[in-house]
Order: structure tokens, then C-alpha cells, then sequence
């Protein structure tokens, strides 16, 4: 028998409102199963709707040189079935899954460990293969999961990965939440990595896609440029060589190691009963061992001591970003550097008061401070007003200007109040929707706990100008940033 | 103590609960407690404001804020060829461009600083003028809100910083394979027409202060707006405060131009446009339908079995799950409020297989005029549609929006009321009949952006070239700032 982890601590959780006359309350309740799981429930009236989340603590941070994009292909794979779903005979299709796992590793070996691979062979082998997939196709059952989730009612049906979570997705009449529970904790424990070879090329498809999308190579390369020695390094998406070469094994292992009742949060918001959830998860994910514990990254941005440049040309508009390494999310200098992204960013923002309202230069100016779980970045940029003849290189020194001037004077009270005023409304503002309430507790929960969303708000609040000043002198330093150029050319 | 025995006990009924409960291993054997839901009611909400004008508004004090929007029955359609454009940059301009006795950053910066936002957009025949604000701010939102929505200016500076965003967009709206496609496809479909008209740098310039004066007199009055709202406010009261906003704004005679109905009879065949990528971006079809056409309700289940349904839809299934063709791909119906829509399957994949990619597309257009769909395809379409009704009604001023484009658009005001018998009564008869009649596989275009060379080419599977599914016509794109075609 379970023990006193079956406790149900049920808190309450009161945001002070300084500025209402009434409070906003946020009843966020936690549940931990023995195995590790926590269960965070936020039930709220409305219509019988509930949106059920889970999202394991794994991304393309944990991935490594050579199996890049796999947290993202095991998202894919996570929906091609288990011993009970997408299939009619398990043991059947096993059976032939391994015949062409057999094959598929010749051919890998082949074409990718030789130089001089035996073509006529692997031909020989594809045709194999082949025949296999066509005899498989009698024993699957097509998108099984999605189909039996959509005849439901579920909608907003999805799955995503970012760097450092994978999240699985839907929302259902509030009579099904057990539905979930049953797909979710069977695919945690059982899934079962079938047509995995086809949807490498639908995964390779999405990847071609992102290429097509102006700019994105340039984008690619700067990301990489920035964050050296640490696996922020690589998109999510991985690289193409990667994709083609990446096995079954590395994702079986990739999958066994994190896919584990102790690395994941199950999160309810919607009209439900907080006790029958609670009764189901024990059911449904209760019984699932508890995985090894599991080491956190190891990972650094080592100091980057040298001003970097990178340019580059193709078919999106011209543009200059400058880059600045800052600190993970929840360190202190990330509260005064959020604040000052907000005084910097917008249409009533310094940047598009001087840049393009004033001086006229700029068609678009942004700037966000993005600080992540191991590593943060600070970006500011600007569109040149390339009727004018202005290109981007002309901008760097304005926005250089606007940076000095911070340093020097900080900012007004009047700015200062308007960004923690837009920052605790727009929180507010984001507690309306129940997806990106969970999404949000979900998430935060997996780093530094669900109350981080609340502790950083506090936080915010009570920046002052002097911090303010302070981040901007420690970070907007050239031997800190990447300036980024990116010209207007349609030569590709 | 006491709270300890109160956990005690509650685990305990956890417990012995739990093992009430049988395994259920499969989730077919899962039943599930009964559920009812009954959609609200539009009349209990629908409000008469002053001078005519309609309002939809709910109380909703779950959080301390409010969402107001402002639905006016204006867009890019009721705009002259020559005058294109003068929808986006009104979008830009309405707010920054300041009102009687407020400069836009005023507005702007005090919004701001109330951590509230107020947007506008103008869409193909209704625009939306939207604020949200925490409610303890309310009556200076409103304030800024019938400022805006009343009296704007316009003012010069405003319109040069829009008119520079909008020409620096132009030049680069040949870039993104994705948006060229749509606009094409359109363009193809509709001809040279209201829907599809494009401004270029010339007809931007031109654009004054006056045009956007005109045509805000013309289209922004009472009765052709209807406003909608939720959240934390006093509907009474609330009622009062806007009603001294508008009890003094005239209205004006509605005069909306007429608009052709009559659209080219286009070439069947691939209309190809060449693009240095990697992939094809692929659409095959032709016009579809209204949203108000009595077939409608068993044209989305249709669809939704066709291409519509995602991955429980045969052409993703085929395309991408079974080919790994693609990672986009599938069906899809689109609506326009008095005109027809288009009817498309769509694709994107690696050049290579644009034209296997293609045939099957084509194959399951035929299968699905050709074949009663199966009871299994059937029951997972209407149960999809029946079980996720209620999220029509996912959030009160969702609801209000909702109600209120009825209204705008003149449907039945029992649309959301009769929904689900509508649904129900969709049989396979007359799946296959609605396949036949709305599905033309004689009518269809294939556009394809992509690199001709090896999208020609083809591959094993589907050598080429693509004229084996129809005669080619190569598009040139137009230079969007002259609209002249590209040298």
C-alpha cells in the first residue's frame, strides 16, 4: 500500500490584488502519487469542459551531437500506438517489426557507418522492407489514439516539444476525463514505436517546411552562433543529418529514460471533481514504477569574452538583432531585466519612440528578455526603413545609444510602474484561458514549482531603478552580445 | 487532530474506493456518467443600447476584468479597387492615430500603463474594436474606447509610419511560399475581384486622412454596430455609462456597395509557380459553398472524413501517415460571409513526390463520390461534433461574439440551438451525395510553388512530368509594390 504520499494537500492559494478592492483568488490543488507523479488540479465552473495536460520533463536540452531532434521524434512516435492501441495483433505485428528493425539497422550500417556502402544490397534490403510494411499494414490500426480522443469530443488535440518539455495535449467533455488517464498512463509505460521509418520522413517533411520560412536558416545559425557549449545550441526541431541517421534503439532508450511517472506533471483545469481525479490517477498512473531518478543537465554558457558578428543574406526582410547572454529564469537579475525588456519593447516602448517615431529609421524595433532554464538571452532589434534607403547596419549604433542611455540614467518611475502594471495584468489576463493556464502551471511546475509564476510576480513588483541600471551596465556589454545582420536579398 | 482524522478518512474513501472500481484495460470497456448540456439562450443576453444599437453582454465575476468588443459591419470589400488597402491602414490608424482631444501615444501610453489592451482590426466585412482591462479600471477604458471608435483623427504622422510598415511589407510578400499560394489560389478562383484585391506602393501613397474620414463617417454608427462584452461589470450600470457615449451619435443611411457575384470560369490543370525551395506547396480545387447552404451541416462531416478531421481523416492518414509524405496535408471547406468559399486539399512536401503526393489527394476526392463511407468513419465524425459542441461556448465573451455574428450575418438566431440535430440527422446517403454534388473533379486547379525542374520530375512512385494531370500554365508572380509582372 501507498502511504502518506496519498495525502491530498489541497492549497489555497490568494494573490494579493493591491490595487482591487476584492481578491483574486488561484485554488491550485496538488496531489502526489507514490511513484512520483504530481497531479495539479484547478477546477473552475464554466461548460463541462475539462483541458487535461501532461508534460514530461524533457527536451531538446537533453538531447546530445548526433541524436538531435529526438525529443521532438519521440513526440511523433508517442502517437503510433502501444501493446492495446494501433493495433489488432501484438504479437503479430511485434514479430514483424523486428524483421524490419533487423533490416533497417543493415541498411543504416550500410549507407551511414561505411563509406562505400554496398548499394545493391541495401536496394536488396529496401524491397524487404517494403514487403514487410505492406504485411504490417493488415495488423495497424491507423492514428488509433487521436481517432478514439476525437470521438470523444476531444478537441485542441495536440502535443508539443520545446526545449525543455514535452507536453501532451486535450481537452474533453468533463464525464471523460478518464479516457485520459487511461491513453496517457498506457502510452507512459507501454508505448510501442511502430511506422517509425515513415514518420522520420514526415518529421524530415516539417523540417523542410521551417527551411522554406524566410529567414529561418539565417535564424538557425544564430541561435547556434549564441549559445555555444551547451545544448541550447540546436533548435528543436534538430539537424537534417541527425533526423535521417537517428534509430529505433536511441529512441527506445531516450523514451525509457524519461518517459517516467517521477519526471512529469499531470495538470486538470476545468469542471471537475478534484476527488475523482484524484481517484483515477491512482488507478491509471498509480501502478506505473517509479524510473530511475534522473540527473539534471550538465550544461554551462561558458563566458563568452569576445564580441561575435554574424551575417547573412536571403528572402526576409532586413534586419539587425543584438544579442546578450543573461542568467536562467528565476535568478534575480532576470526580474530588473524583464522589466526593462517591457520599457524597450511596444509601440508606446523607447525603441519605437526613437527609432521610428522620431528619427524615422526603423519600420519595426523589438526587444525581450527571454531567460530559460539553464541559460537566458536579452534581444533587441530593428527593421530598417528601407524606402529611405537606411539599411540595417545603420541601426546598430541607435540601438547601442538607446542601451547607453539606460545605463546612465535608468529609467522614469512612470516607466517602471507601467511595466510591473502591464506584467501583473497581463497575468491576470492569461488566467482566463484554461490551456494556458495549465500550460503554464505545467511548465512551471517541472522547473521551479507552479508558485514560481507567483513568486516571480512578487518579484517583479518590487524592481527598482537602481537594479534596473545595474543589469543594464553588467550585460549590455560588447563582449557579451552577437550582433546579427541579415540583408535583403533575392538571390536564393 | 481533527484534520488529521478528516485525511485519514478522506484516504481511507479513496482508498476502498478504488478498489471499488473494476480494471478497465481497453477504452472501449470505459462507460462513461451521462452528461447533459444545453447551449445559453442569445435572447438572454441580446440588449437594445441608444440610437439603435444592439449589444450582447454577460456577467462573468470570476476574474476582475472585462473584454468589450465593438463588431462594425466594414471591410476590405466595401473598399474600391483603387482605394485597396485603405482597410489595413485604417487597422493602423484608428488607435494611433488619436482622437479629437487625445494623440494616439496618449491613448496608447495610458492603456498601457493600465496594463490594458485595445486592438483593431478590419476583416473582408466586419471589423472588431477590442479592449481589455482590469475592472477596476473600467470607466477610463471606456472612455478611451468610445474615443476611439467616435472621433478618430487620423493624424499624418500615424498614417506615415503605417504607410511605411505596409510598403515594406509589400516588398516582401513574394517571399513566404505559404502566403503566396493562398493569395494566388484566390486570385485564380475569384478572379480580379473585391475579394482579392491588392494594393500597391502607388495606390498606398495615395491613401489620405480624408479617405479614412470617409469612410469611418460612412460605416462607423450605431445601428451598424453591434457590441459585444464579459466579464466583471454591473450589466445595468453598465448599460448606463455606455449609453452617454452613444445617445448622440447619429446614425447615417447604411449604403453598402453591391458586389459582383459572377467569378471566372477557370482552366482546369496545374498552375504552376516557380519558387527556389525545396518542397511544393500544393492546393487542388475550386469554389465551394456558403455557410448558409442547407448542405452544410453534412458537407463538414463530410469533410471532416475526407481531409478535415485530422489524423482520423482519410488524406492525412494516407499522405502523411501511411506515405510520410508530408507534414501538412488534408481537406478543407472555407466560409466567407455572402460568397461562396473554396474547396481544397492541400500539401506540402519534398519536390520530389509533389506530384505522388497529388495523385493520391486526387484519388481519395474520387473514393469519397464514389463510395458510402463506413458507419465506423460516420460515427467518429458526428460524435466528434456532438461531444465538442460545447465548446462553441468556452468562454462567456466567445459566447457573446458568437451570438452576435448571427445576428450580423442575419442567421437563424436558434443556429447553435438546432446545431446537433443537424448533425445528427447527416446519414451516408447523403455523405456521398454532398461528395458528388460539391466535389468537381472536372473543375479542379492544381497550383503548385515550387522548383519546377524536380517537381516535374517526379519520382518511382509518380514519375513525371505533371502534365499527366492536367495542362500546365506557368504564373508569374507580380512585382507586389508595382503589380506589374516580375521581370
Amino acid at each position: 500500500m501507498r502511504k502518506s504520499t496519498l495525502a491530498v494537500l489541497s492549497i489555497l492559494f490568494i494573490v494579493s490584488w493591491p490595487l482591487l478592492a476584492t481578491e483574486l483568488k488561484l485554488e491550485v490543488m496538488e496531489h502526489q502519487l507514490a511513484n512520483g507523479l504530481k497531479i495539479l488540479m484547478l477546477p473552475r465552473s464554466g461548460v463541462p469542459r475539462v483541458v487535461c495536460h501532461i508534460y514530461y520533463k524533457v527536451g531538446s536540452v537533453n538531447e546530445r551531437p548526433g541524436i538531435t531532434g529526438i525529443a521532438h521524434v519521440l513526440e511523433h512516435m508517442m502517437f503510433k500506438g502501444t501493446r492495446i492501441m494501433g493495433v489488432t495483433d501484438f504479437e503479430a505485428d511485434h514479430a514483424l517489426n523486428q524483421k524490419i528493425d533487423e533490416l533497417m539497422n543493415k541498411i543504416y550500417r550500410e549507407k551511414y557507418w561505411k563509406k562505400n556502402g554496398d548499394m545493391a544490397k541495401v536496394a536488396e534490403w529496401e524491397k524487404e522492407v517494403e514487403k514487410l510494411l505492406k504485411e504490417e499494414k493488415k495488423y495497424i490500426i491507423k492514428d488509433h489514439l487521436w481517432e478514439t480522443y476525437m470521438k470523444h469530443g476531444g478537441t485542441g488535440l495536440n502535443a508539443s516539444t520545446s526545449d525543455e518539455v514535452t507536453g501532451y495535449y486535450v481537452t474533453l467533455p468533463s464525464n471523460k476525463i478518464e479516457l485520459q488517464m487511461l491513453l496517457e498512463a498506457d502510452r507512459m509505460v507501454n508505448a510501442y514505436f511502430r511506422e517509425f521509418y515513415s514518420e522520420k520522413d514526415v518529421v524530415m517533411e516539417e523540417r523542410r517546411l521551417s527551411e522554406n520560412s524566410p529567414g529561418y536558416l539565417f535564424n538557425e545559425q544564430v541561435r547556434a552562433t549564441f549559445f555555444v557549449g551547451s545544448p541550447y545550441h540546436w533548435n528543436v526541431i534538430g539537424w537534417m543529418e541527425d533526423l535521417k541517421k537517428m534509430t529505433k534503439e536511441d529512441l527506445i532508450d531516450f523514451h525509457n529514460k524519461y518517459y517516467v511517472p517521477n519526471n512529469a506533471v499531470a495538470v486538470y483545469v476545468g469542471d471537475f471533481d478534484p476527488k475523482t481525479v484524484i481517484q483515477l490517477a491512482e488507478k491509471y498512473f498509480g501502478p506505473i514504477p517509479r524510473g530511475n531518478d534522473i540527473e539534471p543537465i550538465r550544461t554551462s554558457v561558458p563566458p563568452q569574452d569576445c564580441e561575435k558578428r554574424i551575417i547573412g543574406e536571403g528572402p526576409a526582410p532586413s534586419q539587425i538583432a543584438i544579442w546578450f547572454h543573461i542568467p536562467p529564469e528565476g535568478e534575480p537579475d532576470t526580474f530588473p531585466l524583464s522589466v526593462l525588456a517591457s520599457i524597450l519593447t511596444g509601440d508606446t516602448g523607447r525603441l519605437y519612440k526613437s527609432l521610428v517615431q522620431e528619427k524615422d529609421l526603423a519600420t519595426m524595433v523589438s526587444a525581450f528578455c527571454r531567460p530559460q532554464w539553464y541559460a537566458g538571452s536579452f534581444v533587441v532589434s530593428a527593421r530598417p526603413k528601407i524606402e529611405k534607403g537606411i539599411k540595417p547596419d545603420d541601426l546598430e549604433n541607435h540601438l547601442w545609444a538607446e542601451l547607453e542611455k539606460v545605463k546612465k540614467e535608468g529609467v522614469t518611475a512612470e516607466e517602471l510602474q507601467k511595466a510591473k502594471n502591464r506584467y501583473e495584468a497581463s497575468f491576470i489576463m492569461s488566467l482566463q484561458s484554461p490551456m494556458t493556464l495549465a500550460s503554464r502551471l505545467g511548465r512551471a511546475e517541472l522547473n521551479r514549482g507552479w508558485r514560481s509564476l507567483l513568486t516571480d510576480l512578487e518579484a517583479i513588483k518590487k524592481v527598482t531603478n537602481e537594479e534596473v541600471k545595474a543589469v543594464a551596465s553588467k550585460y549590455f556589454v560588447r563582449s557579451n552580445s552577437l550582433t546579427a545582420i541579415y540583408r535583403r536579398s533575392l538571390a536564393r | 487532530m481533527r484534520d488529521k482524522i478528516k485525511i485519514f478518512l478522506f484516504i481511507l474513501s479513496l482508498i476502498l474506493l478504488s478498489l471499488a472500481f473494476g480494471q478497465v484495460k481497453r477504452p472501449e470497456e470505459l462507460t462513461f456518467p451521462p452528461l447533459k448540456f444545453e447551449p445559453p439562450d442569445p435572447r438572454q443576453f441580446r440588449l437594445n443600447l441608444a440610437q439603435g444599437m444592439r449589444a450582447y453582454f454577460q456577467e462573468d465575476h470570476s476574474l476582475p476584468l472585462l473584454n468589450l468588443q465593438a463588431l462594425i459591419h466594414f471591410g476590405d470589400l466595401y473598399v474600391p479597387k483603387e482605394k485597396s488597402g485603405l482597410g489595413s491602414l485604417m487597422a493602423q490608424t484608428l488607435i494611433k492615430g488619436g482622437t479629437k482631444t487625445r494623440t494616439g501615444s496618449q491613448i496608447e501610453d495610458r492603456l498601457d500603463f493600465l496594463g490594458a489592451s485595445l486592438n483593431f482590426s478590419v476583416g473582408e466585412r466586419v471589423s472588431t474594436l477590442s479592449l481589455s482591462i482590469l475592472s477596476k479600471d473600467l470607466d477610463e477604458g471606456l472612455d478611451l474606447f468610445f474615443d476611439v471608435l467616435m472621433n478618430p483623427e487620423f493624424r499624418e504622422e500615424s498614417l506615415k509610419i503605417a504607410k511605411g510598415r505596409m510598403i515594406e511589407q509589400l516588398r516582401t510578400a513574394n517571399d513566404a511560399p505559404s502566403a503566396v499560394l493562398a493569395r494566388e489560389f484566390e486570385r485564380l478562383l475569384y478572379g480580379d475581384h473585391p475579394l482579392t484585391y491588392q494594393p500597391t506602393k502607388a495606390i498606398i501613397e495615395g491613401l489620405s486622412r480624408e479617405d479614412l474620414k470617409n469612410y469611418h463617417r460612412k460605416y462607423f454608427f450605431p445601428r451598424n454596430i453591434i457590441l459585444v462584452a464579459a466579464g466583471d461589470f454591473n450589466k445595468k450600470n453598465f448599460v448606463n455609462k455606455i449609453n452617454r457615449y452613444i445617445s448622440k451619435w447619429p446614425n447615417q443611411t447604411p449604403s453598402f456597395p453591391t458586389i459582383s457575384q459572377n467569378f471566372p470560369e477557370v482552366e482546369p490543370g496545374v498552375y504552376f509557380i516557380q519558387k527556389k525551395i525545396n518542397q511544393g506547396y500544393v492546393s487542388i480545387g475550386h469554389l465551394g459553398i456558403e455557410d448558409t447552404n442547407p448542405d452544410y451541416f453534412a458537407v463538414q462531416v463530410m469533410n471532416f472524413i475526407l481531409g478535415g478531421g485530422s489524423f482520423t481523416s482519410r488524406i492525412t492518414s494516407k499522405v502523411r501517415s501511411d506515405e510520410g509524405l508530408a507534414y501538412n496535408t488534408g481537406s478543407r471547406f472555407t466560409y466567407r460571409w455572402g460568397f461562396p468559399g473554396t474547396f481544397s486539399g492541400y500539401v506540402q512536401t519534398k519536390s520530389s513526390t509533389v506530384g505522388y503526393a497529388i495523385s493520391l489527394i486526387l484519388k481519395e476526392f474520387e473514393r469519397i463520390r464514389e463510395e458510402l463511407v463506413s458507419d465506423a468513419e460516420m460515427e467518429t465524425a458526428i460524435n466528434y461534433y456532438l461531444e465538442s459542441f460545447s465548446e462553441f461556448f468556452s468562454s462567456p465573451i466567445t459566447t457573446m461574439r458568437n451570438f452576435a455574428m448571427l445576428e450580423l450575418q442575419g442567421k437563424p438566431m436558434d443556429y447553435y440551438k438546432t446545431y446537433r440535430d443537424k448533425i445528427r440527422s447527416v446519414t451516408k446517403e447523403k455523405v456521398l451525395e454532398v461528395a458528388k454534388k460539391y466535389i468537381r473533379p472536372e473543375k479542379m486547379v492544381i497550383m503548385i510553388v515550387g522548383d519546377w525542374e524536380p517537381c516535374n520530375q517526379g519520382d518511382p512512385k509518380f514519375p513525371g512530368p505533371l502534365s499527366k494531370l492536367g495542362k500546365v500554365h506557368q504564373i508569374t508572380l507580380r512585382d507586389p509594390l508595382t503589380g506589374e509582372p516580375m521581370k
